[in-house]
């Protein structure tokens, strides 16, 4: 018999299964990955797992039996989690070199389990992110972390069951919260950590005057809070200590997020207080057992902490309010440094008719130099763009960020050839495509998406910060307008009264029939309801929908020739329209790209010969 | 001649002489000291060092059992007419000390250095395997009961609490219809949990009153007492009868028939074992006491002591050991510890031999109860390294004071 210390018996818990409860805890977040993104994404975790596993096998000499090479299950745990935070567009070869970095540098080279100072995972991700940004941060989809454009409400269900584009693991807030049950279950973790992180990410954002929901779960802050920061190795083991963690995690995110280009900080924050855990630890050494503290002691030390740390977010909000807001951001994968772009670190945010004007002022607070990001229906679904004017309000560049029209054909509006038609143009120029614009051939539809776009966002940039055409201005009457469609001229008829449109028929339209019904019976209704010309096109009629809008607005512009104010005609189209009419007696066909122009005529016309006609 | 904490006692019979049952053989005048009494009438053979059951080895009176158990004449008493001095006398003359495993001496404990309002008995039997206490509990509740009055009545306390887990309804039921009527006395119903048998844990437990460190029961107005210990001093006081025997709990999966035993003081672990039917193949473990606390037994042929309260052979499916992996500092043993210390840091800084750390991390509050290493995943022999680091500890202190000096605050 041996002899042996005691005590001699002994909880059944051993590290297996505290790491095979971590794996099990994953596997919804796995599923949801696999689910949202497909086979690809399965292919990185199933990688950055294997490589985690052999690299700790190998490099420990294991026995090459399966029982060795899988060892206590710590390495597939640090390679799926891994795994379960890079892009799902990665290339193959990154959660493979990620997840040898991790193991053989940040946790073996430390001493193996147990000694590593940083969450092997997460550093491995901070290197990827500084090493190889462009295969993390510019194949993630529109949202990382940064306070998305396109958001608007606040508790949101896509983020909520994860679809949205982002990282494979990060985005099934539901999956997390499946997962870190079952860990909370098997109390290998406690709630101090995930909420005391959240907690505190969640009053800041409220602070700052962010969307607290979207702050902590979009991104990848809830899958940290309940997989990255809560690993034992890395966090510390006090419960005072536990929360003192995971507030750092929390505020420490929101500030990277805030003052810096990386749209994600969850992962810097948790590197920086896994960086604190043994001091964190030490002074943070638990109440013993009979010794001071009474029940009264700790409810005034709890005051005081929390008194502390309002006292911090206050004075940070003060900061706050003295900084630029403005930060980068990324939009449909590019990324978007909004400084630097204006050339102007005094950036203001305007919201407008929910467009983001990032606005640099001129001493009198008039908008000098302007970047906004906008959107027109294209052939396949929407064509997002940035428009950047300069201080004349002319555009200086404009860059698709978004289109999904056919590849080689509708696609090739983003080359540069096309797009540098724009520059120079502003809100008054002509926008005739073929004319002024020349279309790229192939893709008529995709390359008239884009120009109607720019001028319409031009109009609506104009719209928002010199408010001229407000509602109401109208002057009451029957006015009929016309422009060129796809099949030929489309005329229109609309009543105004109490300064409002109160109706559009829709006299004579050559489209075809089919495919333009829906523009021509929903039209009305919408520049009805919006008491404007400018409104949403009907999807699958597109081009009658424009040519519609084109029509009414210059049926109302009519009337403002009819009441003597002044029109900049286009003199080229006067020319050839003024003879075409004399000739025809009457309404001639509008000159093509010059509907306004033609209207304005036709209309002038009208009312002198209604006057005539009254006399 | 130890059995107790505190000054050995001195042989008062030599080779030769006879002995009757309860009668004494060692004394001594030191003041934290328990007389030892014959546990059996015979002729002595020897006066010499013998190996205790943990290794040790103490002075110890051999006696050949003439099997006659001839006993001494018990004084008895009646104590309503006993002043407190008379009680702690007799409690005194009879040697009996703390039997859950402390060994203070009870008749210093009867005499607390503060006055004293509640005297809790610890019915809490939290250490798994042992079962001695229980049985006394439903068995023995009346004398029970007279040892409580008895405390009281020594200590000046105004009411009695015994605590007992939920888990023994049937010595809750015992206690609670032989205390009825008695309105001083109550039981408490505690749930289960370990370790809530030590001393500051019950208080804490029973009266939601934290113990400060390095001071007594007393400092808050308690006295606490076990079970098997009231009993002896209810049977001293009242029947005269000295600490000669005791019930031991023999138990483990190694044990053919696991039982509790009424035994002699100096029986023979062997003996014991052997009454109950014998060992089935070797044990993974044989412990003088339950397992979690407990000391490995070192000698089979080592003698029960008034300390032991059990002996636990566990098999080796039972049984765990340390394995000593690397900490993943998954802060279980700092959840689980009943001190609030952190054992995860205090045991790698003990088994540095960095004592000055040891010390900060306030290791002199450990209870030793071994809930770190029972939670630890890694099989990390905490209990064993910070026992060390105590140890240690003592040392450093002993060295300063020797030379007057303080090396570390």
């Amino acid at each position: 018999m041996q002899v042996r210390t005691g005590p001699f018996l002994r909880d059944t818990v051993t590290i297996e299964q505290v790491m095979g409860d971590v794996l099990i805890a994953l596997i919804p977040t796995v599923v949801a990955g696999v689910l949202l993104y497909g086979r690809h994404a399965l292919m990185v975790v199933v990688l950055s797992t294997l490589s985690a596993v052999l690299t700790e096998a190998i490099l420990t000499r294991a026995p090459l039996t399966p029982k060795g090479i899988v060892g206590d299950g710590s390495a597939a745990v640090t390679g799926l989690l891994l795994g379960l935070i890079l892009p799902h567009t990665t290339p193959y070869w990154v959660p493979i070199f990620g997840s040898f970095f991790a193991i053989a540098l940040v946790k073996l080279a430390f001493g193996g389990l147990g000694h590593n100072i940083f969450n092997p995972a997460l550093a491995a991700r901070g290197m990827l992110l500084l090493a190889f940004t462009s295969e993390m941060i510019y194949r993630t989809d529109a949202v990382t972390g940064a306070t998305p454009l396109w958001s608007t409400g606040s508790f949101s269900w896509p983020l909520f069951w994860g679809n949205v584009g982002g990282v494979i693991g990060e985005t099934s807030v539901v999956a997390i919260l499946l997962g870190a049950a079952y860990l909370f279950y098997k109390r290998h973790i406690n709630w101090r950590i995930p909420v005391s992180c959240l907690g505190s990410a969640f009053i800041l954002a409220l602070v700052w005057g962010l969307d607290p929901w979207h702050t902590i779960m979009a991104g990848g802050l809830m899958f940290a809070a309940f997989f990255m920061a809560t690993d034992m190795v890395t966090s510390p083991v006090t419960p005072v200590g536990e929360l003192v963690f995971g507030a750092g995690c929390g505020v420490l995110t929101l500030m990277i997020r805030q003052y810096t280009p990386f749209p994600e900080g969850v992962t810097f924050a948790i590197l920086i207080m896994n960086a604190l855990t043994p001091a964190i630890d030490s002074l943070t050494i638990p109440h013993v057992f009979g010794v001071g503290a009474s029940h009264k002691d700790r409810i005034r030390g709890f005051a005081l902490t929390v008194g502390i740390v309002m006292v911090l977010l206050g004075a940070l909000a003060v900061i706050e309010n003295n900084e630029p807001r403005v930060r980068p951001l990324i939009s449909d994968g590019h990324y978007l440094p909004m400084h630097e772009l204006l050339g102007d670190p005094d950036v203001d945010v305007v919201e407008v008719n929910e467009t983001r004007y990032y606005v640099v002022r001129d001493e009198e607070g008039d908008p000098r130099r302007v970047a906004f990001i906008a959107e027109r229906n294209g052939f396949n679904g929407p064509i997002r763009f940035l428009l950047l004017l300069n201080s004349e309000h002319r555009i200086e560049r404009v860059s698709v960020l978004k289109q999904g029209e056919s590849p080689g054909f509708g696609e090739l509006i983003t080359r540069t050839a096309f797009l540098e038609q724009f520059v120079g143009l502003d809100k008054d120029s002509s926008f005739t495509a073929g004319k002024d614009i020349q279309v790229i051939s192939g893709a008529t539809v995709s390359s008239r998406a884009v120009i109607s776009g720019v001028e319409r966002a031009l109009e609506r940039f104009d719209e928002a910060f010199f408010g001229v055409d407000g509602p109401g201005t109208l002057n009451d009457g029957t006015f009929l307008g016309q422009a060129a469609s796809f099949g030929g001229p489309l005329e229109v008829e609309v009543v105004v009264s109490g300064g409002k449109i109160t109706s559009v028929t829709i006299l004579r339209h050559s489209d075809t029939p089919g495919f333009s019904d829906p523009a021509i019976s929903g039209m009305p209704e919408r520049i009805v309801a919006a008491n404007s010309a400018q409104v949403d096109v009907v999807s699958g009629a597109t081009l009658t929908s424009e040519a519609i809008m084109s029509a009414v607005q210059a049926a109302l512009e009519s009337t403002s020739v009819g009441q003597g104010h002044e029109l900049e005609l286009d003199p080229e189209a006067l020319e050839t329209l003024l003879p075409a009419i004399i000739e025809a007696q009457g309404p001639v066909e509008a000159v093509s790209g010059a509907a306004v122009t033609s209207g304005a005529v036709h209309g002038a016309f009208r009312d002198a010969l209604n006057i005539k006609e009254g006399q | 001649m130890l059995q107790h904490i505190g000054a050995p006692c001195e042989p008062v019979v030599g080779v030769g002489d006879k002995v009757k049952v309860g009668q004494p053989l060692g004394k001594t005048q030191a003041f934290v000291c328990a007389p030892v009494h014959s546990s059996v009438s015979g002729e002595v053979i020897a006066v010499e060092d013998r190996p205790l059951v943990t290794g040790k080895r103490a002075l110890s009176v051999v006696i050949r059992n003439d099997g006659q158990d001839d006993m001494v004449r018990f004084e008895e008493g009646d104590l309503e007419d006993m002043s407190p001095d008379a009680i702690r006398q007799k409690v005194k003359a009879a040697g009996i000390v703390g039997m859950g495993g402390a060994g203070f001496p009870a008749h210093i404990k009867l005499n607390p250095p503060k006055p004293v309002h509640t005297i809790l008995i610890n019915g809490a039997e939290c250490e798994p395997y042992l079962t001695c206490d229980h049985r006394l509990m439903v068995e023995k509740a009346p004398q029970l009961v007279g040892g409580m009055l008895a405390i009281m009545k020594a200590t000046g306390a105004s009411r009695g609490i015994i605590g007992i887990e939920e888990n023994k309804p049937d010595a809750i039921k015992q206690m609670q219809e032989a205390t009825k009527g008695q309105e001083q006395l109550s039981v408490a119903v505690l749930k289960v949990k370990y370790p809530q048998g030590a001393e500051k844990q019950l208080i804490k437990a029973i009266l939601d009153k934290e113990v400060a460190s390095g001071c007594l029961p007393a400092d808050v107005g308690c006295v606490v007492s076990n079970v098997h210990t009231a009993i002896a001093i209810y049977e001293a006081v009242v029947q005269g009868k000295p600490c000669y025997e005791r019930v031991v709990t023999v138990s483990g999966g190694s044990v053919v028939d696991p039982r509790n035993v009424l035994v002699r003081i100096g029986t023979p672990i062997q003996a014991l074992l052997d009454f109950c039917g014998g060992l089935l193949g070797e044990p993974a473990a044989l412990i003088g006491g339950g397992p979690m606390t407990g000391p490995p037994v070192l000698d089979v042929y080592g003698p029960v002591v008034k300390t032991l309260s059990g002996i636990s052979a566990l098999s080796y499916e039972e049984a765990g050991f340390d394995v000593n992996r690397p900490c993943i500092r998954c802060s279980r043993c700092v959840r689980a510890c009943p001190a609030g210390l952190t054992p995860n840091l205090l045991g790698d800084y003990s088994n540095r031999g960095m004592t000055e750390q040891v010390i900060w991390l306030r290791a002199q509050d450990c209870i030793e109860c071994g809930l770190c290493s029972y939670v630890c995943p890694s099989k990390r022999a905490l209990v064993t390294w910070i026992k060390k680091g105590k140890a240690d500890c003592a040392a450093l202190r002993a060295k300063e004071r020797e030379l007057g000096v303080s090396i570390c605050k």
